[in-house]
Parts: C-alpha cells; sequence; structure tokens
C-alpha cells in the first residue's frame, strides 16, 4: 500500500506542477460555469408578461382575464392591458410583452346566442413558449365554456324550461372540466441553469483527465522511469493502483472543486449533499476506467491523444454536456450509454428537489455498469496485445 | 519504523548474480542466445559489444524487465523475474537514457525511487544525503531536474540507482552520448562502488572503459557470449599477434576483405570514428607488412599511416568476432 501511495502522490505532485491541468481541470470548468450561470440568471425561473385586448367588456372576457390572474398563475403569469390590437401586436413586436390575448367585441354576446366569435394570440418568434402559455390558457378558458354551454343545451334537450337557463348557465359556470393530467413523482424545483451546466461543465473537463493521465503513461514509458520502477521491487498491480488512484483523486478534485464554487458563489442547488459527492465518485471512477481503456488502445503518446480527443468529445455530445440531452428521444437513449449522461440525470433530479437513492442510485448503477464494461474491454484488450 | 535487517547477500563467497542459459527471441531473430555469466561480491563485470549484440536485452532480464524464453537469473540466490521482489531488491538498475522526471527536483527523485524499495524515512533522508555527496549534486537538491546539465542528469541517473544501497549495480552504457568530464566523473565513480565491495554489471562498447573498470570482461557478439576473462587473461588469447592500423582513404572495406583472404590474417575490419581505418591482427606484423602495403596499393589505397601495437581488448575482439567493435 505504501509503494501504491508513493506512486500516486509522485503522480499528482507532477499533475499540480503542470499549469495546464490546474486550468482544465480546476480554473476552465469554474469559469464556463459562472458565465452560464450570469448568462442564464434571467431565464432560470420560467416568466410570461401577457397582453390582454379586452374589445367585449362583456363577462365572458372578464372571465379570461381572471384565469390570467388566478392564485395558480400568479408568479409566473402578469397580465398588461391594451386598448386595441395594433396596441399589443406594438408591445408584442417591442418585447414588452411576450404575447397578447384579444378577445373581440361581441364575445360575450356570441357565447349566449350559441354563435362563435375566436379569440386572437398573438405570439413573437424570440418567446415561442410563453405565446403556448397565452394559448393554452386561452384554449382552456374556451373549453371550459364550451363545456358549461353543453351542459345548459343538454338539459334545455331534456326538456328544462327557458327560463331556466340563466340558473342552468350560473351552476354550469361553478363546474370545472375534470383533471386530466396529475403530475406524480416530480418535485416542486425548478431546476437552475448553474445546478445543471456547473456539474455538467466539470464532468466535460474532467474527461480531459484522460489524456492527462494517458500521455502521462507514454511519457514515462519513453523516458525509461516505467522500466525503472518496474525494475524495483514493485508488482504490476500496485503500479496501476498508484496511476488510478492519482487519476482518481485529480478527477473527484476537479468535480468537487467545480460544485463547490457552483454552490458558493453561483447559487447552484441540490437537494442531497451526499448524492453530488455519489455521482462525482462514481464519476471518477469512470474516468479511471476510461484512461486505462485508452492506454491499452494506444501505442504511443500521439495516438493516447488523439484516441482520449474522440473519447472525451463523443462522451461529453452523447451525454448532454454541451446541451440538454432530454431534446429527443434518440438522445435520451444515447445518453444511457454514457457516465457523465447518467450523472447529470443525477444532477437534474438533485437539483430538482429529488433525494438519496431516488435520485442516485440509477445514475449509480448506469455509471457502474459502463465502468465495469470498459474495464472488461481495457482487460482483454490487454490480454490479447500480450507478447506472446 | 526502521527497516528490516537483511543478511548481506553476496556474502561468504555467494555469487551475487548467475546467468544461466539464458535465451531471448525477438520473432525470428535471437537476440541473446545461451548466455550464462557469474558476479562475484565486489567484482566489476564488463559486457563488451557492439551496437546490437544483446548487452542490453541481457541486462533487461538480469532486472527482471524481460521474461527470458530459456535459462535462469539468480541474485543471491534469489530468482529472479518479472515478480521477483526479493531478488530486485538487490540490484540497482542504471538504464542507458535519463530515466528521471524532469519537473521533480533532485531530492524528490532520488526520495520518490528510494521509496519504491520500501526504505524507512529515516533512512532514506540519511542515504539521499549521502548519494547527493557521492554523485556531487548535494548543492543543487532543491533544483528541478530539466534545470541541470547533461552531465549532472548522467550523474543524477546513477544516483537514483544507489539510494537503496543495492548489492549489484547494473549500468547500460552509462557513458554513451557523454562530455569527457562527465564520462571520467562516471568512471571514477564505478571504481569507487568496486573498491567499496558493491558487484558491478557494466556495459559497455567503449574497449578502454572495459579494461580500466573491469574485473572481468565478457565479449558479446551476436547474443553470444564468444569469451570471458579477466582483460590480461582475453588479451593473451592474442598474446602472438600484433594489431596493424592502417589509416587510408579508399575503399577500405574490400581491402579488409582482401585482407582476411592472408594466411597470417586473423582478423581485419573497417574502422575508426571516420570509417578511414583498417584494424588487422596479425601474426608477426613486421615481416606480413610489405604484403599489406603492397595489396593496399593494389587496391588504390591513399595510406596515410600504418601504426603496429600491441594486441588489446579491441584485437581481442576483432579475432574473435572478425569484426570492429565499433564498425
Amino acid at each position: 500500500m505504501r509503494v501504491v501511495l508513493t506512486i500516486a502522490a509522485k503522480d499528482l505532485r507532477q499533475r499540480m506542477r503542470d499549469r495546464s491541468a490546474w486550468v482544465i481541470v480546476f480554473l476552465a470548468p469554474v469559469l464556463i460555469s459562472g458565465l452560464m450561470a450570469l448568462a442564464f440568471s434571467n431565464s432560470s425561473e420560467f416568466r410570461a408578461d401577457i397582453g390582454v385586448v379586452d374589445l367585449d367588456r362583456g363577462p365572458a372576457a372578464t372571465g379570461l382575464t381572471q384565469v390570467l390572474k388566478s392564485p395558480q398563475l400568479e408568479g409566473t403569469v402578469s397580465t398588461r392591458s391594451y386598448g386595441d390590437e395594433a396596441a399589443a401586436r406594438r408591445a408584442v413586436d417591442a418585447g414588452r410583452v411576450h404575447a397578447a390575448i384579444v378577445v373581440p367585441e361581441g364575445f360575450t354576446a356570441a357565447l349566449r346566442g350559441g354563435g362563435a366569435r375566436p379569440v386572437t394570440v398573438l405570439d413573437s418568434v424570440d418567446y415561442g413558449l410563453q405565446a403556448q402559455l397565452a394559448r393554452a390558457v386561452t384554449e382552456s378558458y374556451v373549453a371550459q365554456v364550451n363545456a358549461d354551454r353543453l351542459s345548459v343545451a343538454t338539459a334545455v334537450t331534456a326538456g328544462a324550461a327557458r327560463s331556466d337557463i340563466p340558473e342552468l348557465a350560473a351552476k354550469a359556470a361553478v363546474l370545472r372540466l375534470p383533471e386530466q393530467v396529475r403530475p406524480q413523482g416530480l418535485a416542486d424545483d425548478p431546476l437552475k441553469v448553474i445546478s445543471y451546466f456547473g456539474p455538467s461543465m466539470g464532468m466535460f473537463f474532467v474527461l480531459f483527465t484522460v489524456g492527462f493521465g494517458a500521455r502521462g503513461y507514454f511519457i514515462e514509458q519513453q523516458q525509461g522511469t516505467l522500466d525503472r520502477i518496474a525494475a524495483a521491487p514493485v508488482g504490476r498491480g500496485a503500479l496501476l493502483l498508484g496511476k488510478s488512484l492519482s487519476t482518481f483523486v485529480y478527477s473527484l478534485a476537479g468535480l468537487a472543486t467545480v460544485t463547490l464554487v457552483s454552490w458558493l458563489a453561483f447559487g447552484a442547488r441540490w437537494a442531497d449533499p451526499a448524492g453530488v459527492a455519489a455521482l462525482s465518485t462514481g464519476m471518477a471512477v469512470a474516468v479511471v476506467c476510461l484512461t486505462a481503456l485508452v492506454i491499452a488502445l494506444a501505442r504511443t503518446e500521439r495516438q493516447a491523444e488523439g484516441i482520449a480527443s474522440v473519447v472525451v468529445f463523443a462522451l461529453a455530445l452523447l451525454g448532454g454536456n454541451f446541451v440538454f440531452a432530454a431534446g429527443t428521444p434518440l438522445m435520451r437513449s444515447l445518453t444511457l450509454f454514457t457516465p457523465n449522461g447518467w450523472a447529470l440525470r443525477g444532477f437534474t433530479d438533485l437539483g430538482t428537489g429529488v433525494r438519496g437513492w431516488a435520485a442516485v442510485g440509477a445514475p449509480l448503477l448506469g455509471i457502474a455498469a459502463f465502468s465495469a464494461a470498459v474495464a472488461a474491454l481495457t482487460a482483454l484488450i490487454l490480454r490479447l496485445r500480450r507478447t506472446p | 519504523m526502521s527497516d528490516p535487517v537483511e543478511p548481506v547477500p553476496g556474502a561468504g563467497g555467494q555469487a551475487v548474480l548467475e546467468c544461466a542459459h539464458l535465451v531471448r527471441r525477438f520473432g525470428e531473430r535471437t537476440a541473446v542466445d545461451d548466455v550464462g555469466l557469474t558476479i562475484a561480491p565486489g567484482e566489476t563485470y564488463g559486457l563488451l559489444g557492439p551496437n546490437g549484440a544483446g548487452k542490453t536485452t541481457t541486462i533487461r532480464m538480469v532486472c527482471g524487465l524481460l521474461r527470458p524464453d530459456a535459462g535462469t537469473v539468480r541474485v543471491a540466490g534469489r530468482p529472479m523475474g518479472t515478480a521477483a521482489g526479493r531478488a530486485k531488491r538487490l540490484i540497482g538498475f542504471v538504464p542507458q537514457d535519463v530515466a528521471l522526471y524532469p519537473d521533480l527536483t533532485v531530492r524528490e527523485n532520488l526520495r520518490f525511487f528510494g521509496r519504491l524499495y520500501r526504505m524507512g524515512r529515516r533512512r532514506l533522508e540519511r542515504r539521499v544525503d549521502e548519494v547527493l555527496e557521492l554523485i556531487d549534486l548535494a548543492g543543487r537538491a532543491g533544483d528541478r531536474v530539466d534545470s541541470l546539465s547533461g552531465g549532472m542528469r548522467r550523474r543524477l541517473n546513477i544516483g537514483a540507482g544507489l539510494v537503496h544501497s543495492p548489492t549489484l549495480l547494473v549500468l547500460d552504457e552509462p557513458t554513451v552520448g557523454v562530455d569527457p568530464q562527465s564520462r571520467h566523473a562516471i568512471l571514477e565513480s564505478v571504481t569507487r562502488f568496486g573498491e567499496e565491495g558493491m558487484a558491478v554489471l557494466y556495459t559497455t562498447h567503449y574497449m578502454e572503459e572495459a579494461e580500466r573498470l573491469c574485473d572481468r570482461v565478457g565479449i558479446i557478439d551476436r547474443g553470444r557470449l564468444v569469451a570471458e576473462g579477466t582483460p590480461r587473461e582475453l588479451v593473451a588469447l592474442v598474446a602472438e599477434r600484433d594489431r596493424v592500423r592502417l589509416t587510408a582513404g579508399g575503399d577500405l572495406t574490400g581491402y579488409a576483405q582482401a585482407c582476411r583472404r592472408l594466411a597470417r590474417v586473423e582478423g581485419a575490419a573497417r574502422g575508426g570514428d571516420r570509417g578511414d581505418v583498417v584494424e588487422l591482427v596479425v601474426k608477426d606484423a613486421r615481416s606480413l607488412l610489405p604484403e599489406l602495403l603492397d595489396l593496399a596499393h593494389e587496391q588504390g589505397l591513399d595510406i596515410r599511416s600504418v601504426e603496429i601495437d600491441e594486441p588489446d581488448l579491441e584485437a581481442v575482439f576483432l579475432q574473435l568476432t572478425g569484426t570492429a567493435l565499433r564498425e
């Protein structure tokens, strides 16, 4: 064990004297995640400013405005009134509001008479989500009104007196459409950008450790120091463990630094510190296995550098370190083949308030499976390469 | 924590190194072919041969860096292999190229290699200081290796093999590419190691180094140990012969081939640093000289000088192998 620690300490001392290693594993991820936190600071919580043009001035239009101001949408939606459609259009185009709802003149009367006067939603290409929200709220309101009308019409068809229609309409108005979607299992907290991109950038740059470790091995081979170690009473296992330990410690230190700075300086939030530590540890183990694989595949320092670069960028792209991986079903599937994708999944859950095994169980198992597969492949390659 | 005290290996007349019937092949090529050698305690043994003769391969098997295809290596009676910790502990390996960490300091390098041999902290610090004095780098102990001159790095390269006080020091051509001053310092150090009782296995293709340093010399050529003995014993093999050095311009390779066909010529090879010398081992040089000069004229050589010397290890090598050490 002492020899293992000696080799690991020597490797770490060399890494610490390499300025590029400091920049790549500690400084760059902190800077980039910090920049991202600043860039997305206004969009980390969703808001929609919606303009309302009430040309109807009847109770139906008032009802729609009340929906927009309801307690469910408080904090997410704010409304602003405009006198006519042109003014609302100008406000949307100027970005003063994200979208606008125009309730046409005679909307209430049309409802009473059984006719249809469509509500218009003015949108902007810059605020697609907010426009979708305005449309959804409007459609939901119109659906509710239509349901009320349908229930009154049904009562009349069934024999209710015409004089009862106002009373029936009032009763229908207090009824609500049955809930169709009840979200379960999702935490309540919104995911902050830094809570995702902090660990994401940390992992991306820590993956570069694969290149450092593999190159370091070949440099040692070239300068003859590996032979010198092999000539000493040091087993191959101790050498391997020492080198793995230094890569592990270095990777873990990089991830720990980024998560700590993201938390303390940029306000990242994760529900469970132990979960963060577990995911970081799992990721560091995966980096050790990947380093061994690159060493097994390469024959020279240059080859190691090339292979490591391909591995790093492939994993970063597939794992969602640059973009949210949940974008398409294919991306979501590919993510499951990367340790960083699994780890990010865990960090996303922790960032939205999920705790403990529920957040990190599956990601840790995914990382462990990936690491075991890489270790097995490495062993196979080394076995095939062994001089007969 | 103190280090366990081990009995001094090799004491009581037991050989420090015993190699028997070593064979190592690389594909179709046999790099080392049935080599056997023994080194006694305190003895300096030189393995003399040209580049590619099998010296480094032999050394790598001795140090457990390469598994022999056949044969055995024992260090103070302990079998050597790639995982033979007990045997490896007794060897200090000094590779041909400087094998150090350039971004660590002189002291950090020595400490690191010492720790690999599980030396206790106090003993290690004491020994590092001793080695720093020995290699004359005490004043540069805190400097990074990449700030040292080439000669200093060479000395440190040797020092790193000495930290754990080995019983057998194995040096693989330590003076290749070294300036004369550093070379002198290295040879002085090796002489001192021998005087202090350390067994040394020293490979070189410089005949004068082998003659100066070694108690016994093994001559290796094309993977085979062709002769072994003290320098005096080896020179005695060619005692009745003379060594002729003919410096000339022209087709010296053709001339050397023509000379080999003469009855009293036992070895002829082109040599010299600039390739303008033909070295000959002959019987009775003085009576043969006119014949050699006639042949040179026939070959159209432009003769610049002819020297007749007493035979030395170079002549021995020439006679045994038919080629020069630095051909």
